[in-house]
This record gives structure tokens, sequence and C-alpha cells, in this order.
């Protein structure tokens, strides 16, 4: 094995860089291949009165085009709760909901088409805001709940008290590659479909549901996503649907590619979120009560909106103790696409509010928030149960607050920021520290299984399948490198193998940033059962020889491509050898592989239990400048610790850390949705949806991985890493407002809300300059 | 026109390939180049990410001979390109980077460096990252952090944060440019040479559409005046996006940038003469030092890519009330030069801009040149462009301020312009009323924001609201206060 085992590229990187990493609209198009094209809603709430494909299905080239008449099976596709129709019946409740399907031998074709439709809507009165769903009673779901102690009594004797409301937005996932699907029908029922989804799973049974046939007449495969987020989670398996229909009904592979206006018309974002929040502390900033009501705009179904809000429910708490808390979730119900899973799935959206409420209590108090947060943190002993009723364990928040402290220099630049500030009149700068603690497991407990499939051939190579997809995160490499580590070979006699549903059936959606945890584990369960076999041949083979000291299962050790005896190292065989030795004694070189997350389990009625495996634990210090008559704001630097446990791959994990970051820096800043009243999205295009360039990272961008810190009960004692970056650009979001701040000479409490314009900077700077005229 | 030719041709892998659209079904010429590149078996590498020259993932890059004859290596957004403006020149997409040495394949320095720092995480942007790293390596040899940055504005990378790409780019670098494509340069350069030296319009026939590519300014000047209806183009950033966006097929276009007598600049003793099809990054180049108050607008103004094919006559013939150039111009009293095939004449480009898109050109006439005053030394001119994101972003507001003061301080003359704050580029000219004659302090620049406050009444839109407007227009005056002062 190489000694660099670790430090492996993705194993696709050399095919990105020459261009030759093939995504579905990559795929050599069969010849007699169709495009799709998806008829949507222009109204966000219409009733259906009538209409005729007659003309449109005249024009050459057309091949069909499908209404929700047309479904063979059932016109469903709510991936949880089934509210969600395939193709809309006699009403449309989004723009941009799915109403009809065209299959023509051109895009061009499908346009022209589409034109010729005739359609008569009647127009409803949409719902487009949280408040407007409030107002009319249109909660989806009953409540998310949790309580401990009594927050309404501590809130009561709390010597301070404050209150607020956050509005915090909505994020458009902006994956590079559009949703995609390819489907080719094969005999009889049999539909193949290439989806660009995070949970082919899901689509394959989505797809058998739509089309009324069995899941086994279903494979779904999936080699790549070109960027993935959550938009795929759910929101893939509609245009696989789509396409499986178009592909049954014309008996012609078809492909849907979504144009970019299209698909960020159509599809979901992350849940914007309206909250109250109340905060009782003390004079030292202990926080005593805290009382919040989350509510999360749902859009028109539930998708994964209840289990996206009970994430953000059980991240109420940040990193903080807070010994009488109440926390109340509700989603509600809007005449926009359904909202969807995006990085952090609710977490980041409970976390902003008590962040923000803790920089509150700091100007009210006239502390550092730093200070503040490091007072409120979870105790290592005691003060360490969540409101939930888990134990923090392995909390490393003191650890990390430490050295970030050192590392970024934080008092003296503290000190000279003061000093900046007191000096310049248009330009103020700010500085924050933030923490993140994220749990780690879905919090539907079945959903933490995973499944794998490894298969060694004659020549030693080794295929492996897992049930994860690969959108850039680098699971694939991290399994190579877990096949090649367990085995004992190098990792470039591992293949991994498109995930394809017919070799690992049943798997959960790559998400929860689980991928690598969980797949890490089913391959490793698959190499064993493997291994064991292979042992057995290698005594048998080593034992030949009638040794004084037979050779024992327990010393043998696979390394450096070879397998061998410990205790007497020159009883040892080539793993080839080997290979071939098992497959002429008629062993099998193939096994599958299963993992379940141990001990998790959660009560939704009583809001107690033990959700999460562990926590994914970082910190992040951002300096940022503002200029205050226009808004515009520069980050100065950033300063990342984060704890991703034993890493797997160092250089993927930082990739997940800073890519993370900055993603969250674009929520937090640049990306603002809008919709205008009658529920149309304002910014679909990239002319509009400004997502950070080149140029807006941190001028000097620092990150580290905490050393030192192996995880426990994980695959080769790592952390998960894909969602938690994402909330330290909190940092960066509670360091502008520092430097709104200042223009107040932090004696006003500026109106903020996230993301942070340059909009809602200046319009919250003039707001305290005009206050302190 | 003497005579005319009817195809056009290009180098794509290493070999000339000539495409006449009339007998075509699947392309017509304003196919763009993203669209063909997909079309062929080899080239699936480009990517489509938005279709609109936002994103970069479908970015390629072009060698074509300067106007010295050296061979220059551009990256652009090859869903903005029409074909025809690909006539006379080399492609160069991803696929064309690696080597093959035998069975051996030996990746381009910038593709070794992208994997060497973990640059790639779902590879979708990839290619186009690579192809503006590729040509930022054969532009630029120790290339700044700045440099850097602005080659990779154009590309937006979803997963990254940017931070291994950049450090790609400053490793890739040191090879002074030097690759398989630096050892058939002179070979390619005088391929092109050929072409060049012919010097015949090309006319572009297909059942749903007239293309003409006119190779001088007389045939060009002809053309319009025999299809009056045309639509002109020169990078076409602009008018691309009819097709791209909104699937309109233009039924007659002159295409301008393949006529050399547009793309000069001539500097006198009194000014400065912009052709209006020289693309915006040879102009920023051309005045960094002559008008800082240009560079610091067009430094912000799209990507590179879009520099690299944009012009300052698409710039103002669009008119659009946020063509970033125009506040700038109107501040410099510049003048447009207006050419048809019987008449020439100049106009000053407050009087060009007439409404919302529109202007006063006839429709046989081509703006063939801007020319821009010098300023007096005694006269400041300072650009400001604010919008949501600093790069690759249209502006929500933008402005030029030209100042002369007198010995004591008082304003001599004022001009100041908006952009973004209503239907067209407008003047403050209750603002500059006011101020005119009175003295340059604050305290008058404070009254004065609040004239300017009330000027305008621009609209809410995608990218802000009209309070956030009318606050920057006004704090504006203030920053521009602040730096003269």
């Amino acid at each position: 094995m190489n000694a660099n085992e670790n430090q492996i590229y993705h194993d696709s990187a050399i095919k990105h860089v020459s261009g030759k990493s093939v995504y579905i609209n990559d795929m050599n198009a069969p010849s007699d291949m169709l495009h799709g094209k998806v008829v949507y809603s222009p109204y966000a709430h219409a009733k259906i009165l009538s209409f005729n494909l007659e003309k449109a299905l005249q024009v050459k080239g057309v091949h069909g085009i499908l209404s929700y008449k047309d479904i063979p099976g059932a016109n469903q596709m709510g991936p949880v709760f089934h509210d969600e129709p395939c193709l809309a019946e006699n009403i449309v409740n989004f723009i941009g909901q799915a109403v009809f399907l065209i299959a023509a031998e051109s895009k061009e074709i499908a346009a022209k088409a589409e034109k010729l439709i005739e359609i008569e809507y009647e127009p409803l009165i949409p719902i487009t805001t949280i408040e407007e769903a409030i107002a009319n009673n249109q909660l989806l779901s009953v409540p998310r709940i949790i309580n401990r102690g009594n927050a309404n009594d501590a809130m009561q004797k709390a010597k301070h008290v404050l209150k607020g409301i956050l509005k915090t937005g909505a994020q458009e996932h902006w994956y590079l590659e559009t949703q995609t699907s390819l489907c080719i029908p094969d005999e009889m029922n049999e539909m193949m479909v290439y989806s660009s989804t995070q949970n082919p799973n899901e689509t394959q049974a989505i797809v058998a549901e739509v089309l009324g046939i069995p899941r086994n007449e279903v494979i779904v495969e999936i080699r790549r996503m070109g960027g993935a987020f959550g938009g795929k989670e759910t929101q893939g398996n509609h245009t696989a649907a789509w396409a499986a229909l178009l592909a049954n009904y014309t008996k012609r592979p078809v492909k849907i590619h979504l144009f970019r206006d299209d698909d960020q018309v159509m599809t979901g974002k992350r849940h914007r979120f309206i909250s109250d929040y109340e905060i009782g502390f003390d004079d030292e900033g202990m926080i005593t009560a805290y009382k919040v009501n989350l509510n999360a705009d749902a859009g028109a179904t539930a998708d994964l909106s209840m289990a996206i809000l009970e994430r953000a429910v059980l991240h109420a708490d940040g990193s903080y103790f807070i010994p009488d808390i109440s926390v109340i979730g509700k989603a509600w119900k809007t005449n926009l696409p359904s909202n969807t899973a995006f990085r952090g799935f609710g977490g980041p959206q409970g976390i902003a509010v008590i962040e923000n409420a803790i920089d509150r209590m700091a100007r009210f108090l006239k502390k550092d928030a730093t200070e503040i947060r490091f007072r409120n943190f979870y105790g290592i002993t005691d003060r360490n149960t969540t409101h939930y009723e888990e134990e923090v364990e392995n909390n490393r928040l003191f650890t990390i607050f430490e050295q970030i402290i050192q590392s970024s220099d934080y008092h003296k630049r503290k000190k000279e920021i003061a000093e900046f500030n007191s000096k310049n009149e248009f330009y103020k700068k700010g500085m924050a520290l933030t923490p993140v603690k994220f749990g780690i497991s879905f919090t539907t407990a079945f959903l933490n299984q995973a499944g794998a499939l490894v298969n060694i051939y004659q020549d030693g190579t080794v295929l492996v399948n897992h049930g994860g997809t690969e959108m850039g995160q680098g699971l694939h490499t991290k399994m190579q490198q877990i096949a090649a580590l367990e085995l004992g070979i190098s990792h470039e006699y591992i293949k991994v193998n498109a995930t394809n549903t017919s070799k690992v059936p049943n798997a959960s959606a790559t998400a929860a940033s689980s991928g690598s945890d969980m797949n890490g584990m089913a391959v490793k369960n698959a190499i064993d059962i493997i291994k064991l076999r292979l042992i057995e041949i290698a005594i048998d083979e080593f034992n030949k020889k009638k040794h004084p000291n037979p050779s024992n299962a327990e010393d043998i050790v696979f390394h450096n491509n070879f397998i061998f005896d410990k205790l007497h190292p020159d009883r040892i065989l080539p793993f080839k050898e080997l290979v071939m030795m098992a497959y002429l004694q008629q062993k099998s070189l193939s096994s599958t592989g299963y993992y379940k997350t141990p001990n998790i389990h959660y009560n939704r009625d009583t809001g107690k239990g033990h959700p999460f495996h562990y926590y994914g634990f970082g910190m992040a210090v951002s300096e940022i400048q503002v200029d205050v008559l226009t808004g515009n704001h520069k980050i100065l630097r950033t300063d990342i610790l984060h704890d991703t446990g034993k890493s797997i791959n160092e250089a993927i994990d930082i990739g997940q850390v800073e890519g993370g970051f900055i993603q969250g820096v674009g929520w937090c800043t640049t990306e603002d949705i809008k919709w205008d009243t009658n529920g149309k999205l304002l910014n679909h295009s990239p002319d509009t949806y400004k997502i950070p360039t080149v140029q807006d990272i941190p001028a000097d961008f620092r990150t580290t991985l905490l050393k030192d810190a192996p995880n426990y009960n994980t695959i080769r004692q790592s952390k998960a890493v894909g969602e938690p970056p994402l909330m330290l650009a909190f940092s960066v979001w509670l360091a502008i407002k520092d430097a709104i701040s200042a223009v107040g000479n932090h004696e006003i409490e500026p109106d903020f809300s996230l993301p942070a314009t340059n909009e809602v900077i200046l319009k919250s700077i003039e707001k305290i300059k005009l206050s302190g005229k | 026109m003497k005579a005319t030719s009817h195809h056009i041709r290009f180098i794509l892998d290493n070999q000339w390939v000539e495409l006449d659209f009339q007998q075509s079904e699947n392309i017509r010429p304003s196919t763009t180049l993203l669209n063909y590149l997909r079309c062929l078996p080899s080239h699936k590498g480009v990517k489509e990410g938005c279709a609109e020259g936002d994103c970069g993932a479908c970015t390629v890059v072009v060698a074509e001979l300067n106007t010295n004859n050296e061979l220059e290596y551009k990256a652009l957004d090859s869903c903005l390109v029409f074909l025809p403006m690909i006539h006379g020149k080399q492609i160069i997409t991803i696929e064309n980077l690696e080597q093959h040495i035998g069975k051996e394949i030996q990746l381009h320095p910038v593709q070794q460096l992208m994997v060497e720092n973990n640059g790639s995480q779902c590879g979708y942007c990839t290619p186009g990252i690579v192809m503006s790293l590729f040509a930022l390596y054969k532009n630029h040899h120790k290339p700044e952090k700045e440099v850097i940055e602005d080659a990779l504005t154009g590309n937006l990378c979803r997963c990254t944060g940017y931070k291994p790409i950049i450090e790609a780019a400053k490793h890739a670098c040191i090879h002074q440019g030097k690759d398989h494509f630096s050892e058939k340069q002179q070979e390619i350069k005088q391929q092109l040479l050929n072409i060049k030296k012919d010097n015949t319009s090309i006319l572009l026939y297909h059942s749903e559409q007239l293309y003409m590519l006119p190779q001088n300014l007389n045939d060009a000047l002809k053309l319009k005046k025999q299809y009056p209806n045309a639509v002109l183009i020169a990078g076409a950033t602009d008018t691309a996006l009819r097709q791209t966006k909104k699937g309109e097929i233009i039924p007659q276009i002159i295409d301008l940038s393949q006529v050399e007598e547009l793309k000069n600049i001539e500097i006198t003793d009194k000014s400065v003469i912009i052709g209006s099809s020289l693309p915006l990054e040879k102009l920023k180049s051309g005045i960094e030092k002559s008008f800082p108050a240009l560079f610091n607008i067009l430094k912000v103004f799209g990507s590179l890519q879009i520099r690299n094919i944009a012009t300052m006559g698409g710039n103002i013939g669009s008119a659009s009330p946020i063509g970033d150039t125009l506040p700038f111009l109107f501040a410099c009293k510049a003048v447009i030069k207006l050419q048809s095939f019987d008449t020439k004449r100049k106009i000053p480009i407050e009087d060009f801009i007439i409404g919302y898109r529109k202007t006063a050109i006839k429709t046989d006439e081509l703006i063939v040149a801007i020319e821009i005053p010098f300023i007096p030394e005694n006269v400041i001119l300072k650009s400001y462009k604010v919008s949501n994101r600093k790069d690759l972003d249209i502006s929500t507001v933008s402005v030029c301020f030209r100042l002369q003061l007198s010995n004591d301080k008082k304003v001599k003359e004022i001009i100041i312009v908006y952009g973004g704050m209503a239907v067209q580029t407008l003047r403050a000219k209750k603002t500059e009323a006011f101020l005119n004659g009175k003295t340059w302090n604050k305290q008058i620049v404070e009254t004065a924001m609040e004239i300017l406050y009330n000027e305008f009444t621009p609209i809410s839109d995608a990218r802000s609201d009209k309070e956030y407007r009318k606050l920057a227009c006004r704090n504006l005056l203030m920053k521009f206060w602040d730096e003269t002062k």
C-alpha cells in the first residue's frame, strides 16, 4: 500500500480536467432518441378549465404530448407525503408546475409545439409569502416542538430579555449541471433510467409508481452529478419520472435536460424562514431562557419540508447549552415551487437565529459576542445535554476555540478594527467568530442504513459498488481509499462503479453528510466478508508445509499488495495470486456489505432521543470591510478550523470545508431570491442570481483541519464533512453586522436579515445614521 | 461587392473545417459555437451551464491573428459566439489540450496542476475553467493575483470555493507559455494568414436566415443600405441572448466583427477615437493611463470572456439604461461617428441615446467610431458602479462625475451622469445646477445629495428596489466628494 494512500486525488480528476467525464447529457445518445420538454404553469395558483393538444400534436417531429390522463400508474411523485402530482390535474399550485410533457425530435420542435398547446386557466389568488400563509392558516403538518424545562417561567425570571424577528432567505442550488435524465425503454415494461439524482432508490420507486410497474422492472444508474447540494435529493426524481413517462409512451429513448432558467423556475430552493425569538440572560451574558418559533416556507407541497424543519428545530440551540428552552417549528404552504433539501437541511436556518440573538445580547451588554459565545458553549462534563436530551459527546468546541483565537490573532485584530473604525467615516470593518455544532445522521432513523457490493475479479482488480452517489464531494474517492486500505492493495486496482439500483438496492439518499460514514462501513463490511474467505485459503496454503507453528487467522495481514502472516513474514502471497487461488478453489470473490448506524432513535412526539451518531464541529473568524456609502462589502480574511476526525482524504475534506463555506457566504450575502406578488421568480438566471465568483472569496483565506482528533465508532475514525462548514459563513454575516454597528458606535442595534445584500446593509446603515441625528 | 463567398472556414482539431449552411438542416449560421461543438461526437467536454455568458462552463479558446499578424489566444463563452465569428480562426477546446506521446497521454500543465491542487470537485465547470487557465497560461508568464482572478471571474464554480483553482493558476504559468501549441504556432499562423489575405465578404444563406460577414467597411455599408432591417452585431453578447434565451431566429444579421477598419484605436492630440468593433479588452489595455475612469469601469465590465468580444459600439448601440460605458461617455462629451454608404455624420452621445434602448441611428447607418475628447488636466473624472455582486454583474446604479473647480474651490463645471436610475442614461441636471458656482465642501455636497435623492424615480426590479437605488445614487456623490476633497 502506498504511503500516500490518504492523499490520492479525486478519482475523476484527470477526466474532469480533460473533458472526459461523462454526465448524462454527454452520453452517446441512441440514434432514435427524442428530446423531452416540460410545459409548466405560468400561474402560481389557478384552475385548469380546459386544454386541447390537437394542434400541437400535428407539428412534424412531435411524437407525443402527455397530460395527467396519460399516466399509466399513479399521478404522484411526492417522496414522503403523497401530495405532489407528477402532472397537474385540475389545479396548478405554483409557477413552474409541470402540466404537459412533449417528446419531439429536437428541442426546437418541442418549443414550437408548446406554443400551439391550448389551455385555459382561471387564475386564483396565490399565497406567496410566509406571512400570508400564516394569516390564511396554511399549516403543512403538525408542528415540531421541543421543550426543556420551563422557558416561560425562566423568561420571566431572566434579568434581561431581548425579542426579535429574523428573516432568512431562500437559496438556489445552482448546481452547474441542471436536472437531467435519459430513459431508455427495454423489453416489455423494463425501463433503464439514467438520472442525475442523489437518491437512485427513490427515483426507481417513483418511476415505477408513475409507470404502474413493479420496481424490479426499473434500473436507475448515475455515474456522477455535476453538483447537487441537496437539489437532487428528491427533485431529481421529477425529471426522471417525466422522461420515463415519455419514453414509455413513445417506446423510444427520451432525454430531458432542463434549460437553466426553467430549472431555476421549476425547482425548489432552500427554505425561507421567518423566526421570532425571545432570549433571556444575565449580566454576564449567560443564556437562561430561549423561546423560538421557526416558520418555514414549504412551498406548494411537503417534499422534505418536515424533515428539514425537524433539523432546524434540533439545531435551534446552535453550540450552546440553554437550560430552559422552547422550540416550535411550523412549515407553511405557499404557491411557490416546493422547497427542498439544501446543504445544511434546515440546520443553518435554526442556527442563524441563536447566533443573531447572541450578537444582539453582546451589543446590549456592551461585550464582545465571542466572549458570550464561549461562555455559553456546551460543557464537557456538565451543561452537556441538548434540548432533545442527547449528550454532546466528544465536545471539541473548547479545543477549537482556544486554537482559533490564537491562530487568527483575534484579540489584537479586534483592537485594530476598533481603531480603524474610529478613524474612517466611509469604510467600516467588522469581525466575528462563529461556531458550528452539527448533528450527523438522518433524523428519520430508519434511513441510517447502507449497502455495498464488492466484486474481486480473477486478475486481482476490484469493483466497488455502493449505494451512495458522486456529486463532486469525493465519495467514490473515499470509497476507493477505504477499499484499498482494507484490502491492503493499491487504489489503482480498485474502481468504484456508477451507482446502480440493480447492484445495491434500497439505498438511502446520499445526504445528511452521511455518504462516507455509512457507505464506507458497508464497503468495509463486504470486504471483511471476502477477507475471511481469503484468509482461510491463505492459511491452508501457508500451513501446507506443516510448520511447527501453524499460521492463525488473526495474524494474517493484508498489506502492500500482499497477504502474509505477521508472525512469520516469509509466509506470504501476492494478493493477485491469492485471488486466483480462491477462484480455482471455488470460493466466492464477491460479497454484499451492509451497515446501519447504531443507537439512533428519536421520538417526535416527546421531542427527545438520540437522533445523531455524533456531532461535527468547526469555527471560523472572518473580517470584512463595508463601504458605508454603497453597502458593498469585501471579505478581508477568514480563518477556519474544522474537525473532520481522522481525515480519510485531507485535500477532499478541505475542499468540502472551503466550498461549503463559500456556498454559505453566497447565501449570507449576494444570493437574493425575489418572487413578485404573483409568485413569479424574478431571479431565474445567473444574470440576476449571483453566486460567489473567484473575486468574492476572502482576500486571505486560511483553512485548517483539527489535528489529532480521531472520531469514535466511524469508518477509519473519520467525520462527516459535507454540510457543517456551510454554517461557518455566519462569521461573515455577523462580521458585516459588526461593521454596520460600528456606524452607530455599537450603540444601536442594526436592522439585519439574511442575506445581507448591499441593499440590506445600506438601508441598515442609513437607519442608524438617521437615528443618530 | 466585387465577389462574395458563401462559406466559413476555421481550424478545429488541427484540421480545416468548412461550413456552408445552405443545405444544412441542423445548423444555421447563427448556431452557437457551443451547440455546434456539442453536436460533434468528440467535443462533449464543452458544457452548457447557462447559455447567457454568465457561468463560463462553455469557455473555449480561439487563436487568431492580431493587427501585427501575431497569434493571440482568447477565452470566449462559446454559448454567445455565432459560428461565422470564428471564420479564419483556430478553435481550441478542452479535448485539444492533452498531448498523445505514443500510448502515453500527457496533460497540459494547466490540467496537471488542476489535478494536483484538487481544483475540481463535480467537474462540470472544470473544462471551462481549464480553458480560461489555458488562455492565461498563453498570455501571462508570471501573473499577479489580480490577473489570475480576472481570468477566472467569468467562470462560476459552485463546489470548490475557488482557492485550489487560484493555486493551480499560480503554479501553472511558470513555463513561459510553452506547450505543444507553441510548436505548431508558425504553421497555424501561416494558415490563418492565407485566409486573412482573402478579403472577400461572406454571405451565408440558409432557409431561415441570411448572415452577412463583411470583411471591409465598404461592404458593410453597402449591405446595411441593401438590408436596412438587418440586425447589426459585433460581439453579439447582447443580441445572442435573443436566440439562446428566447429561441428567436433573427432573419438578417450583419456581423461587423471582422471589419478591420472598425477595430482601430486612434490617438490624436485632442481625443481618442475608438473603433466601434474594437473588443473592450483591447480597449481596456489601451486606455488605462489616458482614461482611468473608463479603465475602472471596464475592469468590472462582464468577464474577460465577454470583454474579449463585446464592443463599445454594441454597448452604445443597444442603448441599455444600464450600459456600463454610457455615463462615462456622457461625462466626456463623447461624439458618435456614424456612417452610411452615402453619408457621414457626428452626433454627441447625449443626443444619440434617445430613450429606452432607442438611439438616433438611421437604418442605413453604422456606428463606426466613438471620439472621446481628452479631459483637461484640471478636470476630475471618476466612475463608480454599484452592483449586487462586485464582478460580472449588471449595474444597479452606475455614475460618472466630471468636475472642474476654480482656484477658490468653487465648482466651475460639474457633470453627473447616472445609469440604472431611469429608462435611459441621464444627467442629474438639477443637482448639477445647484452645485454650479458653489463651494465644493461637505456641507454643500450634503445639501446637493438631498436634491439628487429626489431627482430620479427609479424602479424596483430583480436587482434592487427603488429605495436602494435612490440611496446609492445620492451617496455616490459623497463618495466622489470624499475622493476629491
